[in-house]
């Protein structure tokens, strides 16, 4: 393509070093680990007949989540950017709130709601069938995982240039025709770069699956630590996953190559015109209610129920847990994004088989299993940097260099649509690489780079296994004092906090939201 | 402005207070929920600052074991004996003005001290069946075909999986491998921890449960329809699982370690464990609530074991071979 012939630019080349060299530490640990093996046991635990069915599970799992996500995912996203729909931001906040409750209180709250007096007969009547197995897992996924790819559409459809589409309509194609050949392949990076993470989040889910009874292959994982307490074997089911998806990103990368989404128009990007929904209006709010009915209204009034019915034992303090949650996310979500960006960035303007594997690092990091992932940190961090071992620092570290996939995606996206032209006329001009590219690019970057923040915050807010491991001694987030409530059965203390982590993430993202519209 | 000064000279001593008497950092499997009232209050009663990280066993103890010297940790308090047991290399030797006070269950290493004790049961759905109809031992659990497709386990639990090798202590591996086939042509559902287990009693998924005694008060406690069936004395199926804590060789602050230790199984502690958490002390001496048995009888249902020789390793390569982890 145009840009390649030129050198990399260093400004961009040293951090996307550094960040792909952060998420590989925890594959060189898993390998030191994995070599520890005796290969007798190894072969008996690895080469089971059980893996290969536990691994077909995880196939079919991950297939149909996908379609699942896709399907429920491209309308939401169509409605909130170019329907006359009332309340745009409104639902945009509503429907990425999902992301915000974290996977096992989902699932566990949808069990506690269905069935012979569940939350929902006990309060409206309603004995709904409780979801279990492979399609209990599907649902439960798919509510849970869409926005990753909501949120990507949406940056996606914003950055598209309305006259492409005018052409098409004033060349006689009807508006239908107009969405499947002119918006849809449009739309195609955001697709894969949503679809990865959804790929990578089913690949990696325990929590949802365990409550489901649906066994896949993170589950065997999960299962060798915490079952023999082994790490070596551990290591060898972790670094099987990573081998999956390394197919996974093998196949995005596959698709992707070869394209170009830029405007070559002279001028700036106009918004396009409202769509008017007419009399589907009222077809519309039935797809909007279900997600925010599904993944949010009941998990949390579940919750409520379970409140008032369980016994209050302990006086809690929400106060430590949110301000410990907002320190660690905040900064994580920032050095995620500035993390990412320059991999991204090389990714699409610097297109080479080095660029492209170094952009695909960060998503081994995303697919490295946390548990594992925060082990590879201790290893190293103890070794190599002991002052820093359990230090806000470093979890905000983990967190960033773990969740750094899900910021790539929606910049990426972005950099598709954004014009090379632009920059190289700031260069013609006489501005520096870095200038130019924050002159010329960035700005048109601002809507991606949102997106990214706030999938990076709502993972971090919402994480485990890495938080138990790294954090100070003492410190206790939103997620982590949800976990101690619930695992214990004790809802009463565990209510306030679920809420509080809704509440907290629904501003968070209302915040970046309401910036969409300012450049 | 006076009050003011006051206070902070009141703060700095206080500080001094706690500075002097040092700090105490524990790695704890057992959940904030449960224990967080025990550790503030030996934080007040000693003015020793307690730091605690809260996980869960397995990933504090691949954390400790990747921590080796350089762990910041001084004790290590766990769920099950067998992380416990795990951790082993990692624990000193206890002294003796602990390992003396509990009434049994010492590990023969004497590298960590029981704090509270479990019980395995059958957990009904009081609305459907009748303790009458439950065999003498769990043994018989699956000649019971009324119960099939009724039935809910935790394979993926360490109770269960201590419990399992309790089964291979008593009744040798082959009557072991022969009661889990036994159980697998009932067809019981799987559940990866005990609360998602009791809800689904509740929802009718399932009829009957093979968990710990103290989820069962809790969910009976927020009226859910499920009661508690012992087995015979004696019978694996009655076993007793022990809590408990551990030094561990990278303690700088052994003598605050050990002062916990003694705190945790002292009177007022246990008692908190009956109290609060349904569970049995390891002491004599504690008022246990209505809803618990006699500490004596229900000592008697467990069966006598050495709970040094219980080899959770067998019981996963019984469970593996049986296609169940």
């Amino acid at each position: 393509m145009r840009a390649s012939r030129r050198p990399i630019p260093w400004h961009f080349l040293i951090p996307a070093l550094i960040a792909g060299a952060g998420v590989l530490l925890p594959l060189a640990y898993l390998g030191v680990r994995a070599l520890e093996a005796d290969p007798r046991t190894l072969a008996e635990l690895v080469l089971r007949e059980r893996n290969l069915r536990l691994l077909l599970n995880t196939v079919a799992l991950l297939v149909g989540v996908l379609l699942g996500t896709a399907l429920l995912a491209l309308p939401l996203a169509w409605l909130t950017t170019r329907s006359d729909l009332r309340g745009k931001r409104f639902w945009t906040v509503l429907l990425t709130l999902p992301l915000a409750v974290p996977g096992f209180v989902g699932a566990y709250a949808l069990l506690g709601a269905t069935g012979p007096s569940g939350m929902l007969e006990a309060v409206l009547g309603i004995d709904w069938p409780r979801p279990w197995g492979y399609w209990g897992a599907w649902g439960v996924l798919v509510l849970f995982t869409y926005p990753y790819l909501f949120l990507n559409l949406r940056a996606g459809l914003l950055g598209l240039d309305p006259s492409l589409e005018e052409a098409a309509q004033s060349l006689g194609y009807r508006r239908m025709e107009v969405f499947l050949k002119v918006v849809l392949p449009q739309l195609r990076p955001a697709f894969y770069a949503g679809g990865l993470l959804v790929g990578l989040h089913v690949l990696g889910d325990f929590g949802v699956v365990s409550l489901m009874r649906y066994e896949t292959f993170s589950y065997a994982i999960y299962l060798q630590y915490s079952a023999s307490f082994d790490r070596v074997y551990a290591a060898w089911l972790s670094l099987m996953l990573i081998g999956l998806t390394g197919g996974l990103l093998w196949l995005e990368s596959r698709l992707l190559s070869g394209l170009s989404f830029s405007r070559v128009g002279l001028g700036s990007a106009r918004l396009a015109r409202p769509v008017p929904l007419g009399p589907w209006r009222w077809l519309s709010y039935p797809l909007l209610l279900v997600p925010v009915v599904g993944a949010l209204l009941i998990p949390l009034a579940t919750m409520l129920y379970w409140a008032l019915r369980f016994p209050y034992e302990n006086r809690v303090s929400v106060t430590e847990a949110l301000a410990n949650s907002a320190q660690a996310a905040a900064p994580a979500a920032l050095v995620a994004v500035l993390l990412a960006l320059p991999l991204a960035y090389l990714g699409v303007r610097f297109p080479s088989p080095f660029s492209r594997l170094l952009e695909r690092t960060a998503y081994l990091g995303y697919a490295t299993p946390p548990l594992a992932f925060a082990l590879a940190l201790i290893f190293f961090s103890l070794r190599g940097v002991p002052f820093l071992y359990q230090t806000l620092a470093l979890l905000v570290l983990a967190y960033a260099l773990h969740f750094m996939a899900e910021a790539i995606g929606p910049m990426r996206s972005a950099l598709y649509q954004a014009p090379p032209r632009l920059e190289e006329a700031a260069r013609n001009l006489g501005f520096g690489p870095l200038q130019a590219f924050l002159k010329a690019t960035f700005p048109l970057l601002w809507r991606g780079v949102l997106a990214s923040l706030a999938l990076v915050f709502l993972s971090s807010v919402k994480e485990l296994p890495l938080t138990f491991l790294l954090a100070p001694v003492g410190y206790s987030t939103l997620a982590t004092q949800i976990w101690a409530y619930t695992s214990e059965a004790m809802y009463a203390e565990a209510a306030p906090y679920a809420l509080l982590i809704v509440l907290f993430s629904a501003c968070f993202v209302g915040l970046l939201i309401s910036q969409e519209r300012r450049r | 402005m006076k009050n003011l000064r006051i206070a902070i000279v009141a703060a700095l001593a206080l500080g001094a207070l706690a500075q002097a008497q040092g700090t105490l950092t524990i790695y704890s499997g057992r959940s904030q929920g449960l224990v967080d009232p025990l550790v503030k209050q030996f934080q007040a009663e000693t003015g020793i600052k307690v730091n605690v990280k809260y996980g869960r066993d397995a990933e504090l103890l691949a954390a400790l074991q990747e921590e080796g010297a350089r762990s910041p940790a001084d004790i290590f308090w766990a769920n099950t004996s067998g992380a416990l047991g795990a951790a082993q290399p990692l624990m000193i030797k206890l002294p003796a003005s602990i390992t003396s006070k509990p009434s049994g269950f010492m590990p023969g290493s004497g590298t960590w001290t029981p704090l509270s004790i479990r019980f395995r049961v059958l957990a009904y759905n009081t609305q459907k069946l009748k303790p009458e109809q439950f065999p003498q031992s769990v043994m018989e659990l699956p000649q019971q075909t009324q119960l099939k497709g009724r039935i809910g386990w935790t394979p993926t639990y360490s109770s269960f999986q201590d419990f399992i090798a309790a089964m291979i202590l008593v009744h040798g591996e082959a009557k072991t491998k022969e009661w889990l086939e036994g159980m697998k042509r009932l067809e019981p559902k799987v559940y990866p921890s005990n609360p998602p287990m009791m809800e689904a009693i509740r929802a009718g998924e399932i009829d009957v449960a093979l968990t710990n005694h103290y989820y069962i008060q809790r969910f009976v406690k927020a009226g859910y329809p499920i009661g508690t069936y012992y087995f015979a004395k004696g019978d694996v199926g009655s076993l007793a699982l022990v809590t408990g804590a551990g030094i561990l060789k990278s303690s700088k602050n052994v003598a605050n370690s050990t002062r916990f230790l003694i705190w945790l199984l002292s009177p007022k502690a246990q008692q908190f464990f009956p109290g609060e958490l349904f569970e049995y002390p390891v002491t004599k001496g504690a008022i246990l609530p209505t809803t618990l048995n006699p500490l004596d009888d229900i000592l008697a249902r467990s069966p006598k074991i050495d709970f040094e020789k219980l080899q959770l390793d067998n019981a996963l390569k019984v469970l593996r071979e049986a296609g169940l982890l």
